[in-house]
């Protein structure tokens, strides 16, 4: 017995254990989030590849925003990978079944900002289902090969890691179509393998070009030993270098295109001391160099990609800093036309439709291009939303304006809500350069701060875009300053007026940036060894201010303290100054206590908004190789730390933000992802909730009026999650319980912040809006997969208003009901359908009720519905006038309704009877009956026409025109809508009488004629004298 | 000692049941055609007519479906007293949208009815999908509506590509999302399932369904077996 005791209480405390629900990001199912894009500046783009066969079939893979398909050559694009890691390196497509799909992550445009992949994917269903088959190590991915004529070899050139030697590098065999692999060419672990091209008239024949490489966080370097140009004529067994007419090494980067339609000639860019073309047409044998305009030989570490028309050998396309073609085999080549619009720079992918080789699409660091003309010229598609934002910030106009810098594309602003949604034609371009950290000034709704790379920074003037330069000059015997390329800018939390900007001193204004403060000393290391910039690039010389270091990177002042100032840095400072600036503590030495490596960039510093001991932090260690997520919380200043752990963590830390109404709500932002606690960091769960699951999330902010979340993502543009409340008040009592229903908050009678312009959207990208009327919210703890879910709504007298379908998902529930009563039930018939039964008054401000139905249980809670008084074009007295004339109408509809079913059922009744009946004169009586119906039947509705664009107008469509447009409009009644009730309610009258009338002369006579013939017995009849209707 | 010894036993009997099971694509299919009445209740289902209604903005619409399994499949829906229609066969398709200023019956392309035939399969494409010719997968699991469900894949021997989410805790598929690619144009539909019901009779129906319409289709009457008339199939007009 004991025993069984024991057992039982052990079960009991597991059982408990398994009882208590998880929160995650299901547990707020009902929040999805927005993508706004833009689609008008999108993202670099890393690989295309069509199917051949159709031509329409294109994956796009992009630097942070996963891949992309379409079905329809570009018209639409859908996203397909973003339940996994969204850097994509190479996209290869089995074209014997081009269902069979292979996808690289991780970049190998091995720029600063480069992310990093987790290894190898196939799909086997044309990109619904992927299964990852290795590689995990990788890092980086450039080029995946299906052997054209073996669909079971495949190889995968792999550069490898940038910021750190690996022995993963190398090109990679598979003969069993992913399951197993074989590395057949390695050099060593600092150079890996760039490109492959495959012979396909002899597919043993391959080449391949290594490449040895290495960043720091202050240098890059491209070149080494280790690169060069290699051929395998067994399949890679075996390889031989090859040298003759090329240049000396070393070798930096080397792009590589074969002719497919004569694979002897060979196009190579070679990154050497001298970078130039190189031609070979005896199949790398022998080479010689040819004359290149610097558009073919600029930049070989970024451009990577030279192409041959697959029919043509003599057509060579150079996708780089602009586009490039040639018609002699690349002698000679001629840029792109810009007769088409403004083609981005910086071009990184080409696919050329076999089938159509005039047919090109070109990946840019600003999206996808499409010729139609062999590159001549070039369209752009607006509707890929992978741009690559640093920052995001928010102001407090209504609706609130969006704020963010993009990669390579500038600094940009859009409403976060607009007529129609939020489209390309909303978002403005305020600066040039790259973008990075844009700032709304909180006191003038006209400026923003905004800059390029290294610093330069602008004060805006919204309305026009015009800037002032603004960027703080170095004073006499402070050197050179040292801007990050992605410099702070940074608003006082706690003074608006404050003004904040970072090199390797703080500075500080007051004056919108007329004048500057420096209030700091050198704030960083000041390592002499990390400021050698102007050797950095290798090669080729590359020294964009994306190498500057020893510089502020992050700054942020308590918002409950203006004097509580703190700086991060690139190279391990954390910088506190209690006094506004004049005295600082570095406290580096703390958080490494706490486990948090040296060195790391200090990406993100969140002082708390409840306690000013309290701090949060983010560390970024990926430049040193290591990819783990570092956290950090101080509760003493930053005197002592403690590392935040999670094994829901992945990818390197960017941002922390603590929720500015729940201190126990904290959002993580990683490259691999968005993460969350609801009690202060000790259980974290990823946040799915419409966002893609390893999302690069570079920043956060939450909006104080709205509650809105508002995401940067390194890949697909500005994200929003519309209010976060539920996440707020979501206790650990409510989710244990089955069901709860929320206490609601006054819903606002509204119709909408906008209108709907009249017309869809004819393409591009589009973010939508956030929903127009409050939601009545609910939990479940399980989804409700039995019983119905209903949401009732009842006056104040306890009249039912309308039932609204329940939603049934796991989690937090929003249903939204449109504020109105239940429509009308109209005439019946006729040949068109009434808009008048889908339209119905809105309810008038007051209290309600609120029944939750799920199965036979009910849950109730009051309701109130108040005036929008923020809307003073329509007042309550107009509300109530507008609800009376609407209701008067409804009523009309309704009584019509009435008189149209008693013809319908007559009408109905004669038709039945007509060919049973015997007399001839009864007959007659039956059909007259039944004509005189139909002549009054036809005055009352539509009956006639039978055609769309036919607009026939009888007293139903009479009614619905005034009485739809009383319903949707937040007005009074004008004077002629008010007397047209009166007309309308005469009209339905006199109906009503003509068919009393018809009853009254008919009825009684085809009653006792109808029982003569035995057709309806004395007692019963269907044909009544209906008094009134 | 005995005690504890006791204890992690029991301890290592529960995890064991709460441990989930790696369960085989045709444990998770017998589960559902279970959970849906049975192998012979699904077998013996013939013909199904069911009633109910389409809520859009409050006001609601008359609904009604009429199937003969792998022979026809009717759906009417009233608005305002107009009568539409859907009708497919298993060699024809019909729509008839007079709401839409239709003025007769339109044929639906020979391409969307032949990639759809296997529609009307009533008993369940899943049922005996080896003997049908039909390619089934079991491709992981996935997130619906905050459930994680087991994911299948299926290739009907029609072409058409559905995939279902099986809830694990009741084994009810409650998603299907199909993709069609006839006329050149590859198209997804999801449709959403629940108020699961088990009848008098012991068939399971979902009585909710979303993604068939505006708004959510309530069914409210179903008929199982009911003699049809197969003129149903054919367009009046």
């Amino acid at each position: 017995m004991k025993k069984l005791f024991c057992s039982l209480t052990v079960l009991s405390i597991f059982a408990n254990v398994y009882a208590q629900t998880k929160i995650t990001s299901a547990t707020f199912g009902m929040l999805d989030a927005r993508w706004l894009g833009p689609g008008t500046m999108s993202g670099r783009i890393t690989a295309i590849e069509g199917v051949n066969e159709d031509g329409k079939t294109i994956y796009v893979g992009s630097a942070g925003g996963g891949i992309w398909k379409t079905t329809n050559g570009g018209a639409s694009f859908k996203p397909i990978f973003d339940k996994y890691c969204q850097s994509i390196g190479a996209i290869a497509i089995d074209q014997k079944n081009p269902k069979i799909l292979y996808v690289g992550t991780g970049e190998s445009n091995m720029r600063n900002s480069v992310s990093i992949g987790d290894g190898l994917y196939k799909s086997t269903d044309a990109g619904d289902n992927w299964t990852k088959i290795g590689m995990d190590s990788t890092e980086h991915i450039s080029k995946i090969l299906v052997d054209p004529q073996n669909s079971n070899t495949v190889y995968v050139a792999v550069p490898g890691p940038l910021w750190s030697d690996s022995k993963h590098r190398g090109l990679y065999k598979s003969t069993d179509a992913g399951k197993t692999w074989e590395k057949i060419l390695y050099i060593n672990e600092k150079a890996g393998c760039a490109d492959i091209s495959i012979d396909p008239s002899n597919t043993n024949i391959i080449y391949a070009t290594t490449w040895e490489f290495r960043r720091m966080p202050y240098l890059f370097n491209s070149g080494g030993q280790g690169s060069g140009i290699y051929k395998s004529a067994d399949a890679g067994k075996t390889w031989k270098e090859l040298k003759n007419g090329l240049p000396i090494k070393p070798f930096g980067r080397v792009a590589l295109a074969l002719a497919p339609s004569s694979p002897n000639n060979l196009l190579a860019i070679v990154e050497a001391k001298e970078t130039g073309l190189y031609i070979s047409s005896d199949g790398g044998e022998n080479w010689k160099q040819q004359s290149a305009t610097s558009n073919i030989t600029a930049r070989p570490f970024y451009f990577s990609v030279i192409k041959v028309d697959p029919n043509d050998p003599k057509r060579v396309y150079r996708p780089a800093f602009a586009f490039s073609y040639s018609d002699d085999g690349g002698y000679s080549f001629t840029d792109a036309s810009g007769d088409g619009g403004w083609v981005h720079s910086d071009m990184h992918a080409l696919w050329i439709n076999p089938k159509n080789t005039s047919q090109l699409y070109v990946g840019t660091d600003g999206g996808v291009y499409i010729s139609l003309d062999r590159g001549g010229t070039w369209m752009f598609l607006q509707n890929l939303p992978v741009g690559q934002f640093y920052h995001v910030a928010v102001d407090n106009v209504d609706p609130y304006r969006i704020y963010g810098g993009l990669q390579d594309n500038g600094s940009w602003v859009a409403p976060s809500a607009a007529p129609g949604g939020v489209g390309n034609a909303n978002w403005l371009a305020l600066y040039g350069g790259d973008g990075f950290w844009v700032q709304p000034d909180p006191l003038d709704s006209n400026i923003a701060y905004a800059e390029s790379q290294g610093g330069s920074v602008g004060r805006i003037d919204i309305k026009t875009t015009k800037s002032v330069n603004i960027q703080p000059q170095g004073a006499q015997n402070e050197g050179k300053l040292r801007w990050n390329w992605n410099t702070p800018i940074v608003i006082g939390a706690k003074n608006k007026s404050d003004l904040y900007m970072g090199a390797q001193y703080l500075y500080k204004s007051t004056d919108k940036g007329s004048n500057w403060t420096r209030i700091s000393p050198d704030l960083t290391t000041n390592d002499k060894l990390k400021q050698q910039q102007d050797s950095s690039g290798g090669l080729s010389a590359d020294n964009t201010s994306a190498e500057n270091h020893c510089t502020i990177f992050t700054i942020a002042e308590s918002p409950l303290d203006e004097s509580l100032i703190f700086a991060g840095t690139d190279d391990g400072n954390l910088q506190i100054s209690n006094d506004a600036g004049k005295t600082w503590v570095n406290v580096s030495h703390n958080y490494v206590a706490a486990g948090i490596p040296a060195q790391t960039w200090v990406s993100s510093i969140e002082p708390s908004h409840f306690n000013k001991d309290i701090l949060y932090a983010t560390f970024d260690n990926h430049m040193y190789g290591d990819h783990k997520t570092y956290l950090g919380k101080s509760i003493d200043g930053g005197k002592t730390w403690t590392m935040i752990k999670s094994t829901e963590f992945t990818g390197f830390a960017h941002k922390i933000k603590e929720d500015i109404v729940n201190k126990n709500l904290l959002f993580l932002g990683t490259e691999m992802g968005l993460f969350a606690t609801v009690d202060g960091g000790e259980n974290w769960f990823r946040m799915k909730n419409h966002i893609p699951d390893y999302a690069l999330v570079r920043d956060i902010q939450i909006h104080p009026k709205t509650n809105d979340l508002i995401l940067a993502t390194h890949g697909r543009g500005i994200i929003v999650v519309d209010d976060i409340t539920p996440m707020r008040n979501l206790t650990k009592e409510i989710i244990d319980k089955d069901v709860v229903l929320f206490d609601n908050k006054p819903i606002t009678l509204t119709m909408g912040k906008w209108g709907d312009g009249g017309f869809p959207s004819t393409g591009g990208w589009n973010g939508g809006n956030p929903p127009s009327i409050d939601p009545i919210e609910y939990y479940f703890k399980e989804r409700m997969s039995s019983g119905d879910v209903a949401v009732e709504v009842y006056d104040a007298s306890g009249k039912l208003v309308q039932t609204v379908p329940g939603s049934k998902r796991k989690g937090v529930n929003k249903v939204y009901w449109n504020l109105r009563m239940t429509p009308p039930k109209v005439a019946s018939g006729g040949t068109k359908a009434d808009f008048g039964s889908f339209s119905a008054p809105m309810v008038l401000p007051g209290d309600y009720t609120v029944k939750l139905k799920t199965g036979d249980k009910e849950y109730t809670k009051q309701i109130k519905l108040v005036h929008d008084y923020s809307n003073p074009n329509f007042t309550i007295v107009q509300r109530e006038a507008q609800y009376k004339t609407a209701t008067d109408l409804y009523h009309l509809h309704e009584q019509l309704a009435s008189v149209v079913d008693d013809i319908n059922n007559n009408q109905k009744m004669l038709k039945e009877n007509v060919g049973k009946v015997k007399s001839d004169k009864v007959k007659k009586l039956l059909k007259e009956y039944d004509a005189k119906l139909e002549i009054l039947r036809e005055t009352l509705l539509a009956s006639k026409q039978k055609s769309q664009f036919a607009d026939e107008q009888k007293l139903r469509e009479r009614i619905s025109d005034v009485y739809v447009a009383v319903c949707n409009q937040e007005a009074a009644p004008s004077n002629l809508q008010t007397q047209r009730v009166g007309v309308l309610q005469q009209e339905v009258q006199k109906a009503a009488q003509d068919n009393i009338a018809l009853n009254n002369q008919y009825a009684i006579k085809v009653k006792q004629a109808l029982i003569k013939e035995g057709l309806l017995k004395d007692d019963k009849s269907t044909i009544e004298n209906k008094k009134g209707n | 000692m005995k005690k504890l010894k006791t204890s992690l036993l029991a301890l290592l009997a529960m995890a064991s049941v709460l441990t989930a099971k790696s369960q085989t694509l045709d444990e998770i299919i017998d589960k559902n055609i279970a959970a849906m009445g049975g192998k012979d209740k699904l077998l013996a289902l013939n013909t199904l007519t069911m009633e109910g209604s389409l809520s859009m903005n409050g006001q609601s619409l008359a609904v009604k479906v009429a199937q003969a399994n792998n022979k026809g499949s009717r759906i009417d829906i009233t608005v305002n007293g107009i009568d539409n229609f859907i009708i497919q066969t298993k060699d024809s398709g019909w729509t008839f949208f007079p709401i839409q200023g239709q003025t007769k019956a339109e044929a639906t392309p020979p391409t969307v009815v032949k990639e759809n035939v296997d529609a009307l399969d009533i008993q369940s494409v899943l049922l005996n999908y080896k003997e049908k010719g039909h390619t089934v997968e079991l491709v992981g699991k996935d997130d619906v509506d905050g459930t994680e469900c087991f994911k299948i894949k299926v290739v009907t021997k029609s072409g058409m590509q559905q995939t279902f989410f099986i809830d694990p805790s009741n084994y009810y598929i409650i998603k299907v999302v199909t993709k069609t690619k006839a006329n050149g144009q590859e198209q997804e539909q999801a449709q959403a399932f629940s108020n699961f019901k088990k009848l008098d009779n012991g068939y399971v129906f979902p009585l909710s369904l979303t993604g068939f319409g505006p708004g959510e289709l309530k069914i409210t009457k179903v008929d199982v077996n009911p003699t049809l008339d197969q003129s149903i199939f054919k367009p009046s007009n």
